[in-house]
C-alpha cells in the first residue's frame, strides 16, 4: 500500500486498538502455542513460589493433578463397564461406587467446577467480542444464584421440569438485565463498562447479603440464627447423571454448559446478531457505515454476557449447592476465574471450553478434600491456584507485547527497505 | 465584542444566583435532616417535611437555571430529607439516641475513611497520569500483610510501613511495566494484580502464621493523644472524643491531602503529571518524559494504596487475615471516581462512604438487614455519577491509553 | 520587507524522503532568511508536511543536509529542533483543552518559586508581557477549552516563541481559522517577522500566499518545482506551478445522458465534530446518468456534507432526497434501503471492518437479507459463494473469500468496496475519493467502473482531492470552497481555472 505517510495526520493511530481487535489479531498470530506456553509460564513461576516457601513444586504439582480426575483419562482400557440402559460397554471407570473409582470422583467435581467457568468465561467472552471488557461476570452470576436460589425454593409443588426451567430461566434475565445496565450506560451516556459492572458487582454482592442475611427478606424461616437462604426444592434440583447424588455427583447443567459453548460458537458465526456484535467490536465506525445500530449490539452484547453468567449462577445452585448463604456470597470467585478463563482461551468457544477445564481442576486439585497436607498444605495450594491465575492474566497481556514485537519488527524489516524510520525519539 | 462580554458578564451572574439557590437548597435540606436527630430530636414530623420540600424546590430551580450537579444535589438531599424526618420521628427517642451519637459517629466516619483516603488520592496519582489502576485493591492488601508481617518479625511499627510501602510500589511497578512499557490492556493488568496479591498474601499468611493467624501482640501504630478534654464546656468534649485519640495514620491522611493538594494543582510536577494524563503527545512534544511521569505516578499510587492497607491491619485492627481488604480497594476507586479525580473530591467521598460505614455498624442496634443494605451506598452513588445523572465525573482525557513514543 | 541582505537563518539542500512506494521529498532545496515569510505551496500530498517534519525532526531524511545560521544540524527529535530555535504549530494542536492558557505556555519550563512551587503569578505575566510584546490579544487565565480556535492557534505561537524559537513553521494555519481570523493571524505574522522571526508558511491557499508570503516555493509530487519573489508572481501563474501540466488519465466516455433526478441536496448545513459550520446551505442536485464531480481542497466541508448525505451525521438545517425519497437525518440503514451505494472517503476507518473475512465485508450492508440470511440466521456458504463470485468479477487478487480484508493491497481492498457497492444496483453512487492511495492500474479500474455504472444509468456523485480524477470523470464540476459551492463548471473548465476557485481566488476575503 502507499498511503500517506502516517504524520500527515497526527492524531491518527493514537488510541488503542479495541480488545476486540486485539484479541483477533492474537488469533491470527500464533494459533495454539501462545496459550499454552503463557499456561506453561505461569505454572513454572507458581513452582518457583512453592519452592521458594521449602516445598517441593514436583510433588506438589503431581499431588495436585491427583486431585484432578484428569488422570481418569489415563486410565482408558483398563476398565470395561456397562453402559446403563444397553448392552454396550464403555472402557472408563463409570461407576463411582467402584473400588478404582476415585478419579472418576474427582472429575465429576473438577467438571461440576468447568460447569461455572464456561458460563462466566463465555459472559467475558461475548462481552470482549463486541469490544467491551465484562469485568462484571461476577456479579451477574452471583444474581443468576440468587434469583435461582429463590425461585428454586419458592413453588414447592410445582412440575420439577418446568420449576427448572423457569428457575433457570428467570435467573438468565436476571443476568441479562444486570449486565444489560452496563450495556445500556455505554450505549447511551457513554459510561466505560469495566467501571459501571465493577460497581454492579458490588451492588449485587450486598444486595444478595442483605436478602439472604439475618432478617433479610429472603433468609430461611427455618432457622433465623444462621444467614442462608431456604433449600431448593427437591423438584428444582437438577438431574445427575454420572455419579451418585447424595455425593455431589455430576448434573446435566454439565450438558447446558456444553449447549452454551454450542451456542456461542453458532451465535457468533451463523446469526446475524454474532456479525453485528464482532462488526461493531472491531470497527465501531465502519459498523455504523454498514447500518449497524452500535447502540443496540452494547446493550444486547451485555445482555446476552450477563445471561450466560446468570444461567451459571443458577445452575451451581439448582445443580449441588441448593442454597445460598452470606458466606458463599463472600468467598464466591468463579465469575473473577471467568475473566482468566475467557483471555486464556482467546474468546474462542474450544478455548473457553479448555482453559475453563484447566482453572476446573485446579480449583479441584487444591481443594481441601483432595489435597495431603503432608505433601502441600491446602490452604497454601489454593492460593497458589490464584497466583497461577494471577500469571496467566498478566502474561496475556505480555503476549500482546510478544505479538507487537513481532509486528514491529516486521515492520521495520520492510521500512529498511526503502530508508530507515527516524533513529531518535522525542523523550 | 464588548456587547458578548457584558451578555457573558450576565450570564456568569445568573449561574451565581442559581448556584445560591442550590446551595441554599442543600442546607435547608441540612437542617431538616439535623433537628430531627439527637439532640434536638425534633418529633413533629412538619418540619422536617417541609424543609426537605423546600430543599428540593430549591434543587429543581436550580436545575433549570442551568446549575445541574448541586442543583440534583439538592433535590437528592432533600428528597432524603423527609425520608429521614418520618423515619425518625416513626422509631423511639431512646433508639435514635443510641445510633446517632455524633462524636462516636465521627470518629468512626475518620478510621473507617482514613483507609479509603490513601487508596483514593493513591488512585489519582496513577489515573491523572493516565493509567487506570483498578489494582488499589491488591496494593492495599499487600500492604496490609507485608506491613503486620514486618512489624511482627521486628517489633517495630514503623517497619512495617516502610515494608508495607515496598510491597505496594513492587506490585505498582509490575502494573506500570506491563502497561505502560508493554503497553498491555490497563485493565486486564490491573486485574492481574489483584489476583496476585490476594494468592501471594494468602499464600505467605498461611505458610507464616498457619491456622493460628497473626499474634495477638503486634506493634501497632500509635493513636495521637491530644488534650482536647481541657476546652471547657461540652465541645471539648466532643472534640476530645473525636479527634482527641486519634491513630496517627489518620492525622497523616490529613496531611497526605494537604500535600496531595499542593503538588498535584501547585507545582510543576503536578501540572506535568496532569499534563501527560490528558494530552502525552502534547507533553512529549514540550520534553517532558512521558514514561517516567507515568511509571513515578503508579509508583506513588501502589505506595499509598499500601499505606492504606497498613493502616488496616497495623493501625485500625491489629491483626491480618485473607483478603482483609474485602473490596475497600474498590470503594477507594468508587470515593476517587465519585470526588472526580481531586484530592478534596476524593477526601469528601471517602468522608461519605466512611460515615455510611460507621453508620451501618451502628444501625443493627435498628434493624440488621437495612445496615447491610447501606453498604452498597458507595457503588450506587458512583455508579450514578458516571452515568451522569448527577453532574458527569469527567476522567482525564488520556486514562488508560497506552502511549506509544513516536 | 525582507531586504537581499537578510542573512539565510536556515537552509535544506538536497533533501530526499522516501516512503514505501513514494519518493515524498526529491532532492528539495529550500531556504529561510531573518525577518521573512516564506510560503511552501502545494497541492495535498506534495512532500511539504514531510519536508517540514524532517525539519522539526520528526523524520531523518535520507539523504540532504540542514544549516542553521550557516552550521550544519542534525536533529533527532523535536527536542533537537526547539533547541535550534525551530517552533512548530501543528495543525491539530498540541494543547490540553482542561487547562490554562499560561499553564499549557509554561509546561515543562515552569517558573518556580520556593523552589518546588509553580509560580502562576510570574507566569502568568510572563505571558502576558510576551503577548504584548508581539501585540497578542489574549487572556493567559482562560482555559484552552473555551477559547476560539483563532486563539488556541495564538496559544501555539507563543507556546514556540516561549522556548526562543526565531523560526516557525505554521503548517496549513488557517484550515481551521474563518477568514476573519485569518486575517487577525497575518496581523500577528507581521509584527513577529518585523521583531526578526522568520515564517514558513504552509498552505495551498493561492490568496493567502499573495497576502502573506515574501517569497513562495512551489512543490509538486515531491519536487520542488521554482521559487519566484511576491513582486511580480500572479495567482495564475501560481497556480500553473502548483497543479502543473500532467497528462491527465482520459477516461473513454460517451457524452451522458441525464435522467430523472435521483440525488437532491437542499440548503444543506452541517457542522464538524467541534461544532463550527462545516457546511453553509448547499444545493445541487445528480440526474441518474451523470457523473457530478465535487472538487475542493481538503477541509472545505466535503467530507461533512458527504457524512450528512449517507445518514452519519446530523443536519443543521436543510434536505437530503434520494428518488423521490426523503432521507434526510436518516441513519446509514435508511439511507442504504433508499437506494445509496457509498465508497467511502477512508477504507480503514469505515469501509472496511479489517478484520473480518473478505466475504463478510461484502455483506457488511445486505447481511440481514436474503439471502445471506433468514430470521437471523446467516448462511457463511452463501455469503462466501457471493463473495467468490464478486471477487472474480472485479478482478480482486492477493486472497480469496475466507482471506481477512487486513492481508489485502489497498488497491484490492478498494476494488472490494466497489464491488460491494455496485453489487447492491444502488440508484446513487457517492465515491468519495475512490482511487486514494492506489496505484494507476487500480486507479483505471475504478476510473472504467465508475464510468459504466453511469452509462447503466445509476447518478454518481465524485468528491476528489485530485484535479484529474475530476477533470476525467465529471460530466458537470461542482466546487467546493469553505463549505460553500463556489461554483459550477463543464468539464472542459481549464486546471488553471479550477484550481484559482478552489483555493478562493476572486473571492473577496470578508472583513468585519
Amino acid at each position: 500500500m502507499s498511503d500517506q505517510p502516517a504524520i500527515e495526520q497526527p492524531s491518527s493511530g493514537e488510541g488503542p486498538p479495541s480488545p476486540a481487535a486485539r484479541l483477533g489479531a492474537l488469533q491470527r498470530a500464533g494459533g495454539i502455542v501462545p496459550p499454552i506456553l503463557t499456561a506453561l509460564l505461569a505454572f513454572f513461576v507458581g513452582g518457583i513460589v512453592v519452592a521458594a516457601s521449602g516445598h517441593n513444586p514436583l510433588t506438589t504439582y503431581k499431588e495436585i493433578f491427583a486431585g484432578t480426575g484428569l488422570n481418569w483419562f489415563l486410565q482408558v482400557g483398563s476398565y470395561e463397564v456397562g453402559l446403563p440402559f444397553s448392552d454396550a460397554t464403555v472402557w472408563f471407570p463409570w461407576e463411582t461406587n467402584d473400588i478404582n473409582s476415585e478419579a472418576a470422583f474427582n472429575l465429576q467435581q473438577t467438571l461440576l467446577l468447568w460447569v461455572p467457568l464456561v458460563m462466566t468465561g463465555l459472559a467475558v467472552a461475548f462481552a470482549f467480542r463486541c469490544g467491551l471488557f465484562n469485568i462484571g461476570g461476577q456479579g451477574q452470576y452471583i444474581v443468576g444464584a440468587g434469583v435461582g436460589v429463590w425461585v428454586g425454593s419458592s413453588w414447592v409443588d410445582m412440575n420439577p421440569g418446568l420449576h427448572i426451567v423457569l428457575a433457570i430461566g428467570l435467573a438468565a434475565l436476571a443476568g441479562a438485565f444486570w449486565a444489560g445496565i452496563a450495556g445500556f450506560l455505554k450505549a447511551t451516556v457513554g459510561a466505560h463498562e469495566v467501571i459501571t459492572t465493577i460497581m454492579l458487582n458490588w451492588i449485587a454482592y450486598w444486595i444478595w447479603i442483605f436478602a439472604f442475611g439475618q432478617g433479610g427478606p429472603l433468609q430461611n424461616k427455618v432457622n433465623e440464627s444462621v444467614p442462608v437462604s431456604s433449600d431448593v426444592a427437591e423438584g428444582a434440583k437438577l438431574p445427575v447423571f454420572w455419579g451418585d447424588p447424595l455425593l455431589q455427583g455430576l448434573h446435566i447443567g454439565f450438558i447446558v454448559a456444553t449447549v452454551a459453548l454450542v451456542a456461542y460458537w453458532l451465535t457468533l458465526t451463523r446469526t446475524t446478531l454474532g456479525y453485528e456484535v464482532r462488526a461493531v467490536g472491531f470497527n465501531p465506525e465502519a459498523a455504523r457505515y454498514g447500518g449497524i445500530n452500535v447502540a443496540r449490539s452494547y446493550i444486547l452484547a451485555m445482555a446476552i454476557a450477563g445471561m450466560f453468567a446468570g444461567i451459571g449462577g443458577a445452575l451451581d445452585i439448582l445443580g449441588w449447592q441448593f442454597r445460598l448463604g452470606v458466606i458463599d456470597i463472600q468467598n464466591s470467585a468463579i465469575g473473577f476465574i471467568g475473566i482468566a478463563v475467557a483471555l486464556l482461551g482467546r474468546n474462542t468457544a474450544i478455548g473457553v471450553a479448555l482453559s475453563a477445564l484447566l482453572f476446573g481442576a485446579l480449583l479441584n486439585g487444591t481443594s481441601t478434600r483432595n489435597l495431603d497436607p503432608e505433601v502441600f498444605q491446602p490452604e497454601l495450594a489454593g492460593n497458589l491456584t490464584l497466583m497461577i491465575q494471577a500469571l496467566v492474566v498478566l502474561f496475556v497481556g505480555a503476549d500482546l507485547l510478544i505479538l507487537a514485537l513481532w509486528a514491529r519488527a516486521k515492520r521495520i524489516g520492510r521500512g529498511r527497505h526503502s530508508g530507515a524510520p527516524v533513529a531518535g525519539t522525542p523523550t | 465584542m464588548i456587547a458578548r462580554a457584558e451578555q457573558a458578564g450576565a450570564n456568569v451572574d445568573r449561574l451565581f444566583a442559581a448556584r445560591n439557590l442550590a446551595i441554599a437548597g442543600i442546607a435547608v435540606s441540612a437542617i431538616g435532616f439535623w433537628i430531627v436527630l439527637p439532640p434536638l430530636t425534633q418529633r413533629s414530623l412538619v418540619w422536617p417535611v417541609a424543609l426537605g420540600i423546600l430543599g428540593t424546590l430549591f434543587g429543581i430551580a436550580a436545575v433549570s437555571r442551568g446549575v445541574k450537579r448541586l442543583g440534583w444535589w439538592a433535590v437528592v438531599l432533600g428528597i432524603a430529607s423527609i425520608g429521614l424526618g418520618i423515619a425518625a420521628t416513626n422509631s423511639s427517642v431512646g433508639h435514635l439516641d443510641s445510633v446517632v451519637v455524633w462524636s462516636a459517629l465521627f470518629a468512626s466516619m475518620l478510621r473507617y475513611a482514613t483507609p479509603l483516603t490513601f487508596a483514593a488520592i493513591g488512585g489519582m496519582f496513577s489515573e491523572r497520569s493516565g493509567v487506570v489502576n483498578i489494582a488499589l485493591e491488591g496494593m492495599m492488601l499487600a500492604g496490609a500483610f507485608f506491613g503486620i508481617l514486618a512489624a511482627q518479625k521486628s517489633g517495630s511499627w514503623a517497619f512495617g510501613l516502610v515494608a508495607a510501602m515496598g510491597a505496594g510500589a513492587a506490585l505498582a511497578l509490575i502494573h506500570a511495566f506491563f502497561s505502560i512499557h508493554l503497553r498491555a490492556d490497563q485493565i486486564v493488568s490491573g486485574t492481574a494484580i489483584n489476583f496476585l496479591a490476594l494468592g501471594v498474601t494468602g499464600y505467605f499468611f498461611v505458610d507464616v502464621y498457619g491456622e493460628l493467624g497473626t499474634p495477638s501482640e503486634i506493634p501497632r501504630i500509635p493513636d495521637v493523644h491530644l488534650p482536647l478534654d481541657k476546652i471547657p464546656t461540652g465541645i471539648g468534649t466532643f472534640l476530645d472524643d473525636v479527634f482527641g485519640q486519634m491513630n496517627l495514620m489518620i492525622w497523616l491522611s490529613f496531611l497526605l491531602l494537604i500535600v496531595s493538594y499542593v503538588v498535584m494543582f501547585k507545582t510543576p510536577v503536578g501540572l506535568r503529571i496532569r499534563a501527560v494524563g490528558e494530552h502525552p503527545r502534547a507533553a512529549d512534544t514540550v520534553g517532558i518524559n512521558v514514561y517516567l511521569v507515568r511509571y513515578a505516578s503508579v509508583t506513588v499510587s501502589g505506595i499509598l494504596a499500601a499505606l492504606g492497607g497498613a493502616y488496616l491491619s497495623i493501625g485500625f485492627l491489629g491483626s491480618f487475615n485473607e483478603n482483609m481488604t474485602a473490596g475497600r480497594g474498590f470503594i477507594a476507586l468508587a470515593a476517587l471516581i465519585f470526588g472526580a479525580w481531586r484530592p478534596f473530591g476524593a477526601f469528601s467521598a471517602a468522608l461519605l462512604f466512611g460515615f455510611s460505614s460507621a453508620l451501618a455498624q451502628r444501625l443493627p442496634e435498628y434493624s440488621g438487614s437495612a445496615a447491610t443494605l447501606f453498604q452498597a451506598l458507595p457503588y450506587v452513588l458512583t455508579l450514578i455519577a458516571v452515568a451522569g445523572v448527577i453532574g458527569r465525573s469527567i476522567p482525564p482525557a488520556a486514562v488508560g491509553r497506552p502511549y506509544r513514543k513516536q | 520587507m525582507a531586504e537581499e541582505a537578510a542573512p539565510k537563518v536556515l537552509e535544506l539542500k538536497g533533501i530526499t524522503k522516501e516512503f514505501p512506494g513514494i519518493l515524498a521529498n526529491d532532492r528539495i532545496d529550500f531556504d529561510l532568511r531573518r525577518g521573512e515569510v516564506h510560503a511552501l505551496l502545494g497541492e495535498n500530498g506534495a512532500g511539504k508536511s514531510t519536508l517540514m517534519n524532517i525539519l522539526y525532526g520528526l523524520y531523518s531524511p535520507d539523504s540532504g543536509e540542514i544549516l542553521v545560521k550557516g552550521k550544519p544540524a542534525r536533529f533527532h527529535g523535536p527536542g533537537d529542533a526547539i533547541e535550534a530555535g525551530i517552533g512548530m504549530v501543528h495543525q491539530h494542536f498540541m494543547l490540553i483543552p482542561v487547562m490554562s492558557v499560561a499553564e499549557n505556555i509554561v509546561l515543562a519550563t515552569e517558573p518556580r518559586k520556593a523552589g518546588f512551587l509553580l509560580d502562576e503569578d510570574t507566569a502568568m505575566k510572563r505571558v502576558e508581557d510576551l503577548a504584548d510584546t508581539f501585540r497578542f490579544r489574549i487572556d493567559p487565565h482562560a482555559k484552552v477549552e473555551n477559547i476560539s480556535v483563532g486563539q488556541q492557534q495564538r496559544v501555539e505561537i507563543l507556546k514556540a516563541l516561549y522556548r526562543g524559537a526565531d523560526v516557525l513553521i505554521l503548517d496549513e494555519p488557517t484550515a481551521v481559522l474563518t477568514p476573519q481570523e485569518a486575517l487577525e493571524l497575518f496581523a500577528i505574522l507581521r509584527n513577529l517577522t518585523r521583531e526578526g522571526m522568520s515564517v514558513i508558511f504552509i498552505t495551498h491557499k493561492l490568496n493567502e500566499v499573495l497576502e502573506i508570503a515574501d517569497r513562495i516555493t512551489v512543490l509538486r509530487r515531491g519536487k520542488r518545482i521554482d521559487s519566484v519573489p511576491k513582486a511580480g508572481a500572479t495567482e495564475d501563474h501560481l497556480a500553473r506551478l502548483m497543479v502543473g501540466r500532467d497528462v491527465l488519465l482520459r477516461v473513454e466516455k460517451k457524452a451522458p445522458q441525464p435522467g430523472e433526478t435521483l440525488l437532491k441536496v437542499e440548503n444543506v448545513s452541517v457542522v464538524d465534530d467541534r461544532g463550527l459550520p462545516a457546511v453553509r446551505g448547499v444545493s445541487f442536485e445528480v440526474k441518474a446518468g451523470e457523473i457530478v464531480g465535487i472538487a475542493g481542497v481538503d477541509g472545505n466541508g466535503q467530507t461533512e456534507l458527504i457524512d450528512a448525505i449517507t445518514g452519519l451525521r446530523s443536519l443543521e438545517e436543510g434536505q437530503v432526497t434520494i428518488g423521490g425519497k426523503d432521507v434526510t437525518n436518516g441513519n446509514a440503514r435508511r439511507v442504504l434501503d433508499a437506494g445509496m451505494g457509498h465508497i467511502p472517503e477512508d477504507r480503514h476507518r469505515r469501509g472496511l471492518v479489517l478484520d473480518f473475512t473478505l466475504a463478510e465485508n461484502i455483506a457488511l450492508h445486505d447481511y440481514r437479507e436474503e439471502p445471506d440470511s433468514r430470521f437471523g440466521w446467516l448462511f457463511p456458504k452463501r455469503l462466501i459463494a457471493r463473495a467468490r463470485r464478486l471477487l472474480k468479477a472485479f478482478d480482486v487478487r492477493g486472497g480469496g473469500p475466507t482471506t481477512k480484508a487486513s492481508a489485502l493491497s489497498g488497491g484490492n481492498q478498494q476494488k472490494v468496496v466497489v464491488a460491494r457497492e455496485v453489487e447492491r444496483d444502488p440508484r446513487v453512487l457517492l465515491a468519495a475519493q475512490p482511487t486514494r492511495g492506489l496505484d494507476v492500474g487500480a486507479i483505471e479500474f475504478v476510473h472504467r467502473r465508475l464510468v459504466e455504472e453511469r452509462d447503466q444509468g445509476r447518478a454518481i456523485m465524485l468528491v476528489s482531492l485530485e484535479l484529474d480524477e475530476i477533470l476525467s470523470l465529471s460530466d458537470r464540476i461542482l466546487v467546493m470552497f469553505e463549505g460553500e459551492v463556489v461554483g459550477e463548471y463543464s468539464p472542459d473548465v481549464t486546471p488553471e481555472e479550477l484550481g484559482a476557485a478552489m483555493t478562493g481566488v476572486g473571492r473577496e476575503q470578508v472583513v468585519a
